[in-house]
């Protein structure tokens, strides 16, 4: 009886608390929420194909940005490597300040923690204004704006693009500005402003030159043949340094894609990539390899292949062991990038890349394309910068990004540092100093990178053969459609499961093949692999014939 | 005491009556002594590591028996920045904070369920012990934590989550009911004073025993701690010593590219950076401290916990 | 104050105890507001795995946040019966829990009846002290001990193999060893703790009963069983039924960091905590997954700890735990 009366009261103490805290909160989101009305609108139960745009309190007017109140901005960026960000801080703060009286805050997010951190920050509600997205990280652009994470940008309630960034807008080519436009927690709209970087993909071959000579190889050796080809140099090196030397630094999930020619299904990065699409490796805007369609990438007979050779590599000593642990890999990449422990890399490619690379890490670094450059969802939304919805001041951080985006000071002071520090300008050209080594931000993951100085060896004209580049860059079929996985979360979620126990060690070769891929095959059937790409298929179909008409 | 001496006397004579056999006893320590081996070694290797050269690691890897000795990576650590020491004392300061806070707690609770006459007690004691039976999972804990209590980068995130444990409270409440005769407490209230004086006055100098048990325990807990960090703290000025390990363990770059880690002096040398050995030195640093302490403090965990699971 | 109110007594009795009451309560209440912050309500939380959870973008926060996301009745619970992963995984939470408790049973009483056996006492108080040692590390410091032996380029196992001319295992990408790895790091860890209570027990037992048995003539073997076993049967009853409500837990630090998170192991390594934590990491499952499977972890754990109490107390009513 006593026990009966316990559980009674316990009961009892909840819900009085559960219903006072609830008052209390509804209360609270009436203060930021604005209009109840609209509260409702959005609770509605497809909020998505319901644009909540029809009911609009009338107090979006406002003539002048208020910024009368001292704001901080956190600000988390992905790919950094900074170690002392002080000086850089003290000018950039000072210049704020005056401007939109704002004091930044950034959280330098390297390759290795971003992608854990930043979900666990946005699921968390943390108190950063603005984070790094885009088509490629864990906090993906698309999911993330589904699942409102970001403010919409363009919100027919609060346009803060009219408001705030009607110039940027018109400065960014239309692929970024198109590319953005996404189905979102709000309605069909902008989420995040688009960096104005290397808008084209494109994949390299990354050549550590000087040790290549060093074996009597050239770059175009390397040119002449194809990574089925490559076993011979490697061997020759790799009995040349010794153990501990592993010539081919790769990063799993890229190589496949450079090997194969096939590219990320946009809105699948979470799951591993396990969908693709082939693309026409010579021309690249034509129908790709096998049609207009999403494949599961793991059962084509070029991933057999692939997974053949590179496991070949990998016993032979090619590839460092540390590449398989999805933890280290990315890190471990980028330290024996810049001491230059490696013969042949991979790479992403941006226009003169090489050059800047050639720089930071000390000898002469070449690029060897795979394919020409081409435009693909992805990298129209290869570099973001998202408001998040847990932002206190969104329009000054919105300010802050226009100001980032179309001012050359600020994006360079933030992007190379101080001049006469981090930087001199020489013939037009910025010059780094060793002091810009405690200061290496992600150059083109923080915005309009067209602003910049040129780097040494770039030309003082590097931008406008730089726009005129990625201006030519063919579009593939399939551009501006990204896979939305809502209808098939459940089969996702377990193939991601899967995907993660196979996928990197198959693609750096540190499991074999033979036994595990038909395994690896197998288990995703078993867990609705077929589903997915028929359902992402359907979507590409509509998505296709929409675009058609 | 008396007594718990006549007890061993009389084992002591029980034994030389009815001891094992002499084989059987080698066998038992043969057994024993294996085990105990596995349980040390491990530590014991890593220290070797620790005084390993780099070029003895590049030759013939981790061995008991390295080709050369080094003190490098100890001297490394001395040149480190801010980041170590920062660690250090953040982990220190956790523990003592959240030990001393976790205590009292853990001790005011138990002791008014002891109370046979708190006229709530069945409802508080059921309020506790059920948290053990049920509980929200790991996503709506984050959740609250983070978006409704602001635990996020801050001392408190690392303090507030783990401060009671109800195991502690069944542990502490047994403690008084077999230690604190319940005269005592009428005898005090007879005399007049008041609940709380009572009870620092008189329980708590007469349960010294059950209290370090608990607070042993909560700053084992406190000094190990890893995941809450994970999930709370993204600042590196907050990280404790174990979540720096664990940071070096998922984030192979992670003593080279963090500037208040490396420091300045450091920095210059990162390239002949012995980086494995000195590794395992920190590892050692987090260790040693609960090394050179336990085999004090074990008797009490003992004790404490002998009561806490007979009786619980 | 308190003393003129004692010696008053009848009239002011009631105030009295409600003071005391009072009293009392304020003491409870530290406690009492962690536990309905920290354990009641994230139970409301729970509806999570109900809905399809979205942050609302107008005004984020928890409340909010769950109140609009829309309701999908069961749908995150389809994952745990659907795939073959979360058989996977149900399965490693269970017959490694099941293992240990069995292992761990065995071993440590055994080894806790041979501490009581010898006659050196400085030599037990060692091996004592010797054994209690792991179970004062974290799994992180445990994970970096492992590595040293295993690493593939510098462990010792590694370049013992190699110096033997063995093939090299690729320790952190082959799934076969670790159950046995992981069972061996879990007694490391916990069998000299277990071991040093149950000695403890061991040596509360009246010794006079063992005397009286070698005189009657009992051989060693006889006592143990007789009189060791019986008197330790209402601890391990205890442990043994804590044990069981927990087999649907696991300890998430080994099997999350002693695997450095390596995909190959997942198989082997994947428990419904690391699984919890992973979806909670990644954006690929949802919080309401992860929510659900946490759900479900504690519905069934909650279950078989009634489940082992009801057969303890059909056994042996005394030793129940309620």
């Amino acid at each position: 009886m006593k026990k009966v009366i316990s559980i009674f009261l316990s009961l009892l103490m909840l819900t009085m608390i559960f219903t006072g805290c609830g008052k209390k909160i509804d209360n609270d989101s009436n203060d930021t929420g604005g209009d109840n009305s609209n509260v409702n609108a959005t609770d509605a139960p497809d909020a998505t194909d319901a644009p909540d745009a029809t009911d609009v309190p009338a107090d979006t007017a406002e003539p002048t940005p208020d910024i009368s109140k001292a704001v901080t901005l956190k600000w988390y960026l992905e790919g950094s490597n900074v170690t002392d960000d002080s000086e850089v801080l003290a000018k950039a703060n000072e210049y704020l300040k005056e401007k939109l009286n704002v004091t930044l805050e950034p959280i330098w997010g390297t390759w290795g923690d971003f992608d854990a951190n930043s979900v666990l920050a946005i699921n968390g509600g943390d108190d950063v204004d603005i984070y790094f997205t885009c088509s490629w990280t864990a906090n993906e652009y698309n999911a993330f704006a589904r699942n409102g994470a970001w403010v919409r940008l363009d919100d027919p309630e609060n346009n803060m693009i009219e408001k705030y960034a009607p110039d940027l807008w018109a400065l960014l080519p239309d692929v970024l500005t198109q590319g953005a436009m996404i189905e979102g927690s709000s309605g069909y709209g902008v989420y995040a402003v688009p960096g104005y970087k290397d808008i084209a993909q494109q994949n390299c071959w990354d050549i550590n030159v000087p040790l290549l000579t060093k074996y009597g190889y050239t770059v175009d050796d390397i040119k002449n043949t194809d990574y089925y080809g490559f076993g011979e140099i490697l061997q020759k090196v790799k009995e040349g340094e010794g153990e501990d030397f592993f010539p081919l630094l790769v990063e799993g999930a890229v190589l496949e894609r450079m090997v194969n020619n096939s590219i990320i299904v946009t809105g699948d990065s979470a799951a591993c990539n396990i969908l693709s699409y082939y693309i026409n490796p010579v021309d690249t805007a034509a129908e790709g390899a096998y049609g207009n369609k999403i494949l599961n990438k793991f059962e084509t007979p070029e991933y057999k292949k692939f997974v053949e050779k590179t496991r070949e590599y990998y016993l032979a000593g090619f590839i460092d062991p540390g590449m398989g642990s999805a933890n280290q890999a990315n890190d471990l990449r980028s330290a024996k990038q810049l001491s230059g422990e490696y013969l042949i890399g991979t790479q992403s490619y941006a226009l003169g890349y090489e050059k800047q690379a050639s720089k930071e890490r000390g000898f002469e670094v070449a690029m060897v394309p795979c394919t020409p450059a081409f435009v693909d969802t992805t990298s129209s939304q290869g570099a973001m910068m998202a408001v998040s919805t847990a932002s206190k001041n969104p329009d000054r951080a919105m300010m802050f990004l226009n100001l980032l985006n179309t001012d050359p000071y600020l994006m360079t002071l933030l992007d190379y540092g101080v001049e006469g520090v981090h930087y001199n300008i020489v013939n037009g050209e910025a010059v780094f100093t060793d002091t810009r080594a405690n200061y290496i931000p992600w150059t083109n993951g923080m915005g309009n990178i067209t602003l910049l100085p040129p780097q040494e060896g770039q030309g003082a004209d590097f931008w406008d053969g730089f726009k005129a580049y990625y201006g030519s860059a063919k579009e593939i079929p399939i551009l501006g459609w990204a896979f939305n996985f809502k209808s098939v979360e459940n089969e996702m979620g377990a193939l991601t499961n899967v995907a993660a126990e196979y996928a990197l060690s198959l693609s750096v070769g540190t499991i074999d093949p033979t036994e595990k891929l038909p395994e690896f095959l197998q288990r995703l059937k078993d867990n609705g692999i077929d589903k997915v790409v028929e359902e992402a298929n359907n979507q590409l179909k509509a998505f296709l014939d929409a675009k058609g008409e | 005491m008396d007594k718990n001496k006549v007890m061993s006397m009389n084992r002591r004579i029980g034994r030389r009556l009815n001891s094992i056999s002499l084989p059987s006893e080698i066998l038992i320590n043969i057994v024993l002594a294996l085990f105990c081996l596995m349980c040390i070694i491990p530590f014991i290797f890593v220290i070797i590591i620790s005084f390993t050269s780099s070029e003895s690691i590049r030759q013939i890897g981790f061995s008991f028996t390295p080709v050369q000795w080094s003190m490098d990576a100890y001297n490394f650590i001395l040149k480190l920045g801010d980041q170590l020491w920062r660690s250090y004392y953040n982990s220190i300061l956790i523990t003592v904070i959240g030990t001393v806070i976790s205590v009292l707690i853990t001790i005011l609770y138990a002791y008014a369920l002891f109370r046979k006459d708190f006229k709530l007690r069945g409802f508080f004691m059921f309020f506790c012990f059920f948290t053990m039976l049920f509980g929200g999972g790991l996503a709506p804990t984050y959740y609250v934590c983070k978006l409704m209590l602001g635990l996020s980068d801050n001392y408190a995130a690392l303090v507030v989550p783990m401060l009671l444990n109800p195991f502690n409270v069944i542990i502490m409440r047994t403690f008084f009911q077999t230690s604190v005769p319940t005269e005592l407490i009428e005898a005090s209230a007879i005399d007049g004073g008041g609940e709380y004086y009572t009870f620092f006055k008189i329980i708590v100098p007469i349960s010294k025993p059950g209290i370090a048990t608990i607070a042993l325990l909560n700053s084992i807990a406190y000094w190990n701690e890893w995941f809450i960090p994970l999930l709370y703290v993204r600042d590196a000025k907050f990280f404790p010593l174990q979540y720096l390990l664990y940071r070096m363990q998922s984030q192979a770059d992670f003593l080279a590219k963090n500037a208040s880690m490396i420091g300045p002096e450091a920095s210059k040398m990162i390239a002949n950076l012995p980086e494995h050995s000195l590794r395992m030195a920190l590892v050692v640093l987090v260790v040693l401290p609960i090394a050179c302490a336990y085999p004090f403090f074990q008797r009490y965990i003992i004790s404490g916990l002998t009561i806490g699971s007979v009786k619980g | 104050m308190s003393k003129s109110l004692a010696t008053l007594k009848s009239p002011s009795r009631g105030f009295a105890k409600r003071k005391k009451t009072l009293l009392l309560i304020t003491m409870v209440l530290p406690g009492a507001i962690w536990l309905f912050l920290l354990r009641y309500v994230p139970l409301f939380g729970i509806l999570i795995a109900f809905k399809d959870y979205k942050i609302f973008s107008k005004a984020p926060n928890l409340w909010n946040n769950i109140i609009h996301s829309e309701w999908v009745g069961f749908d995150n619970f389809k994952f745990l019966f659907t795939s073959t992963d979360s058989l996977k995984m149900i399965k490693n939470t269970l017959g490694y829990n099941a293992l240990w408790i069995a292992l761990g049973l065995v071993i440590s009483v055994s080894f806790a009846i041979m501490l009581s056996q010898l006659t050196k006492k400085f030599i037990a108080k060692t091996y004592q002290t010797l054994m209690f040692f792991p179970y004062f590390l974290s799994w992180i410091v445990a994970s970096y001990f492992l590595l040293a032996f295993l690493d593939k380029t510098r462990g010792m196992i590694p370049n013992l193999q190699q110096d033997l001319g063995m093939q090299v295992t690729d320790w952190y990408n082959t799934p076969g060893p670790w159950p046995i790895i992981l069972t061996l790091a879990n007694l490391w860890k916990y069998v000299g703790y277990s071991s040093i209570l149950y000695l403890a027990a061991i040596t509360g037992i009246d010794s006079s009963q063992y005397e009286a048995a070698s005189i009657d003539g009992a051989s060693k073997w006889q006592q143990i069983r007789y009189i060791t076993l019986p008197n330790l049967k209402p601890m391990i009853i205890i442990l043994f039924i804590m044990n069981v409500s927990k087999i649907f837990n696991s300890d998430f630090g080994l099997f999350f960091t002693l695997p450095m998170n390596s995909g190959p192991l997942i198989p082997v390594t994947q428990t419904i905590d690391t699984y919890v934590y992973r979806v909670l990491m990644t954006n690929a499952g949802n919080p309401g997954m992860s929510t659900a499977a946490s759900l479900f972890q504690n519905l069934v754990g909650f279950l078989c700890l009634m489940g082992a109490n009801s057969i303890v107390r059909k056994v042996d009513e005394d030793s129940s735990l309620f």
